[in-house]
């Protein structure tokens, strides 16, 4: 009981220390950020320490020295080159050799480059593609394997969702000037663009307030509560 | 050499990676696999750089006695503590052969009652932020953000009963005009559309970026074309 | 005669790929010759059929899965009779496997009614396998025959991935084409882009000032390319603040971004001529944790109170607390991202927002070189390829659906099939 206690009061301490920073910037803040950058900066790196580090490379290039114990390393191309690449990164640290770290940053760049290249091009490019590729407006039935467009609303939308995904991506053009006709469709794009924003900003704003409503849950109901229980009141 | 040979090694890179996208044999296949490790092995090794200056800057923060030197003493104690408690699995019950997050040890408990208060607070701010960015969005007098405003009221209304309410009088030929069902139709057809328009702009983006970068014309993150 | 051309051309490109794998590596040209086996042939009828039992299901064909990496067969069969038509009483269908035709057999997978394939991810390469099918229904199970033995292997060429290949083949080309005109040719007319025209006037404004230049390059690392579009800028924007002498705060949550991004500002340096004014501490690491990293800028920004903030790269939740938190103190904002959920609170928040292909474009934008701009022309040709194809394929395919005519849907069809995903 008495470690619950302490529990909660740790917790209703930093809460209401990170809500103070609404009214203004003061020392309860500044501690309970200096906590936070300390603690979860030291919870990534040992993290990482022993899901990366030891899981993926200790294990598999020399598995007795997580045991603890004498044995092989494992010659494994892969593994070797992962390790190379990681002391690489921290040569900057000795004088002189520091631009041998650009060899490990310019393998990510490359891998990124190449490996979303192709992300994107097919779940966001063709995938999109794809999906805006319907019959506008068709007889109702079942014809030769296409799906019916059921009702004239479900036309309509077809079409606005053309016109929109067309005028939207004339928006995005940079080597034409967004005048006369062409600056028409593209305000007509940049319109769509808003309404998307629009539905995104509504769809969010209340799953906001339930996050707030939640830490308001745990300051009346476990905090105030609990502490009220204990003290016998 | 010293600036060359890393745009060389991107160039080589991002190529083998594209085409090795078409190649499922061996070597070819697991590629993407392997450069996944490689990244999250570098990670490691950085984090020694990164972590080390957070270190740096806030012992000499102390030493110094900059402003507010007294809160680099808690950061600098957080993070060592956390650190010893993961590294060294403090109390872990599965000894050093056991989880490091595992219920029970020092790592999981302030993981529990200080990491995760923090950051439910911290985000719970977003209530507030969002409802000054609305304020903001309402003064704005244009028509694009009038848009975007109207867009918004509704679709937040339209999730909520109390949006249904508002406009159950409207049935028959005008139920179409009920909060919710607009909603859905906002959801489902305009938004769709302009989505749609961002993301293949998006995919044509990172397309021309990569290019760029794997052709060696863009090379601004190694610092221009200075030697 | 339009269909015959593209079928045509879809069969040329595959041996384009191949001459092109073959100057990538020699050793790359050595195509498997199929491990195939035709069921029809030899079957060896064992099921046992009972009044109770369904029509079984007749195995078609069991193969090597083509253009994958090995391990898998596919198994592929006629429906049963009863399976949507006849008894209509089929639950599905089991696949057995085994490694000699008449060994032990073991249950490999269950596919539901209406499938007519299986693929067996489970096999070893070089291994010969043989396959049976159980129809399966309420009342009873009924065997197929056993099939001939099947081989998996690792292919060369993924061939299932032609079509997005053939798409992103045309993407390249044109922005290649356009990198490469754009050197000799004359300079391309480029739109305006408010966020990009603030630029210098958002510098010049710290200076004045005597306050510094935030640059936040989103919450993700060097692995997600908007970063990557983020620290391009930063190069940009850095040789201007090494030429007008500005101050710079840029608080990382990456530690690869950390030393990354202190490389690009160095050499900013250098290449301003004031290699003396970089110092590291100009980067400077917070914390990888998402919310920890947020708490900490918005300390930083009523602090420091920046002039200007740049938000440039990969953002979630912690956006707009960043950005409400820098309006508040009257900095000039400039945000740019390709995370759609964001972009609208940083249109709410900030005063310019690069939006999407926006931010990619944005270092090429600033660079001023002929080849960077091409590359954005290249853009708009494969903008104006995309919307063709839209266009024309929704057209067609309504043609096909008012009409009901059958060749225009194929056509149809087969040019959406260039679209298809594996």
């Amino acid at each position: 009981m008495l470690n619950e206690m302490i529990g909660l009061w740790i917790g209703a301490f930093l809460t209401l220390g990170i809500m103070s920073f609404l009214y203004k910037d003061n020392p309860w803040y500044k501690i309970c950020e200096a906590i936070f950058i300390g603690i979860s900066a030291g919870y990534w790196f040992a993290s990482m320490w022993w899901q990366n580090l030891v899981a993926k490379l200790i294990d598999n290039l020399w598995p007795a020295l997580v045991a603890l114990g004498h044995g092989e390393i494992q010659y494994n191309l892969v593994y070797l080159v992962a390790a190379v690449l990681g002391v690489m990164m921290l040569l900057r640290l000795v004088p002189g050799v520091g631009w041998l770290s650009r060899w490990p940053i310019a393998v990510i760049v490359g891998a990124t480059a190449g490996l979303q290249f192709i992300n994107f091009l097919v779940s966001n490019g063709v995938k999109q593609i794809r999906n805006t590729i319907v019959p506008l407006f068709g007889p109702i039935s079942d014809a030769g394997g296409i799906p019916p467009v059921q009702s004239w609303e479900e036309a309509l939308g077809n079409v606005v969702i053309l016109v929109g995904t067309f005028t939207g991506l004339v928006y995005f053009f940079f080597s034409k000037e967004h005048k006369g006709l062409f600056g028409g469709t593209a305000k007509v794009g940049t319109w769509f663009i808003m309404i998307t924003f629009g539905a995104s900003f509504g769809y969010t704003v209340m799953s906001r307030m339930s996050l707030f409503i939640g830490r308001l849950d745990f300051l009346v109901n476990d905090w105030v509560m609990v502490t009220l229980d204990f003290v016998g009141l | 050499m010293r600036r060359t040979f890393p745009i060389l090694i991107t160039v080589v890179v991002g190529w083998v990676l594209i085409v090795a996208d078409f190649i499922p044999h061996k070597p070819f296949g697991n590629l993407g696999d392997d450069f996944a490790l490689y990244f999250d092995i570098i990670a490691v090794f950085a984090f020694i750089l990164g972590g080390g200056n957070l270190f740096r800057i806030h012992l000499t923060k102390v030493q110094k006695k900059k402003k507010d030197w007294p809160f680099s003493i808690v950061t600098l104690g957080g993070f060592i503590v956390m650190l010893a408690a993961g590294l060294f699995k403090i109390g872990n019950p599965g000894g050093i052969q056991g989880d490091v997050a595992a219920v029970g040890s020092l790592f999981n408990d302030m993981y529990m009652q200080i990491f995760t208060p923090l950051q439910a607070s911290m985000f719970a701010l977003l209530a507030f932020f969002v409802g000054s960015a609305s304020y903001r969005a309402f003064r704005a007098k244009t028509t694009e953000a009038t848009i975007l405003l109207i867009a918004a009221f509704i679709v937040l209304l339209g999730r909520t009963p109390f949006g249904l309410w508002l406009t159950s009088g409207l049935t028959g030929d005008m139920s179409f005009l009920q909060l919710p069902n607009l909603t859905d139709w906002i959801m489902d057809v305009p938004n769709l559309a302009g989505q749609r328009a961002i993301m293949i702009g998006i995919a044509l983006g990172v397309i021309s970026m990569s290019l760029r970068l794997i052709l060696g014309v863009e090379r601004t993150y190694l610092g221009g074309d200075s030697d | 005669m339009g269909y015959s051309v593209i079928s045509g051309l879809r069969k040329s490109v595959p041996t384009c790929i191949i001459a092109l794998t073959l100057l990538l590596g020699p050793s790359a040209f050595a195509q498997e010759s199929p491990d195939t086996a035709t069921v029809d042939s030899v079957f060896v009828s064992e099921a046992v059929e009972s009044a109770a039992s369904p029509r079984a299901a007749q195995l078609n064909v069991v193969q090597d899965s083509r253009g994958d990496a090995g391990g898998a067969i596919s198994v592929k069969w006629f429906r049963s009779p009863d399976d949507g038509m006849g008894a209509d009483n089929i639950t599905g269908y089991e696949i057995f496997r085994s490694e000699s035709p008449d060994g032990l057999f073991e249950s490999v997978g269950f596919a539901s009614r209406g499938r007519t394939s299986f693929e067996d991810a489970t096999t070893v390469d070089g291994q010969t396998y043989y396959y049976y099918l159980a129809t399966v229904s309420a009342t009873g199970v009924s065997r197929s025959g056993v099939s001939a033995g099947a081989r998996s292997s690792a292919q060369w060429l993924n061939t299932r991935d032609i079509d997005t290949l053939i798409i992103g083949f045309i993407i390249c080309f044109s922005v290649i084409f356009f990198i490469y005109h754009a050197q000799k040719g004359k300079k391309l007319f480029l739109r305006k882009i408010a966020g990009l025209e603030a630029v210098d006037e958002a510098i010049g404004r710290a200076t004045e000032m005597g306050r510094p230049i935030l640059f936040i390059p989103g919450i993700q690392d060097l692995d997600n390319v908007q970063t990557v579009a983020g620290l391009t800028i930063l190069g940009r924007i850095a040789r201007t603040i090494a030429d007008y002498d500005t101050k710079i705060n840029m608080p990382v949550s990456r530690s690869i971004v950390m030393a990354t991004a202190r490389e690009t500002i160095k050499q900013a340096y250098v290449a301003a001529g004031r290699p003396d004014a970089y110092s590291d501490d100009m980067v400077y690491y917070l914390t990888d944790e998402q919310f920890g990293y947020v708490a900490a800028v918005d300390g930083i920004m009523v602090r420091e109170k920046p002039a200007t903030c740049f938000y440039l790269g990969a953002f979630f939740a912690e956006s707009l607390i960043m950005a409400e938190t820098g309006n508040s103190i009257g900095a000039i904002q400039i945000a740019g991202t390709a995370m759609p959920s964001q972009l609208p609170f940083f249109i709410a928040a900030c005063d310019y927002t690069l939006i999407g292909e926006e931010l990619f474009a944005a270092s090429a934008y600033l660079s001023d070189e002929p080849r960077q701009l091409g590359a954005l022309k290249g853009q708009d040709v494969g903008k104006i390829i995309a919307m063709s194809v839209i266009l024309v394929l929704c057209i067609l395919f309504s043609v096909a659906a008012i009409t009901e005519s059958e060749s225009i849907l194929s056509l149809a069809n087969t040019f959406k099939g260039w679209f298809s995903l594996s």
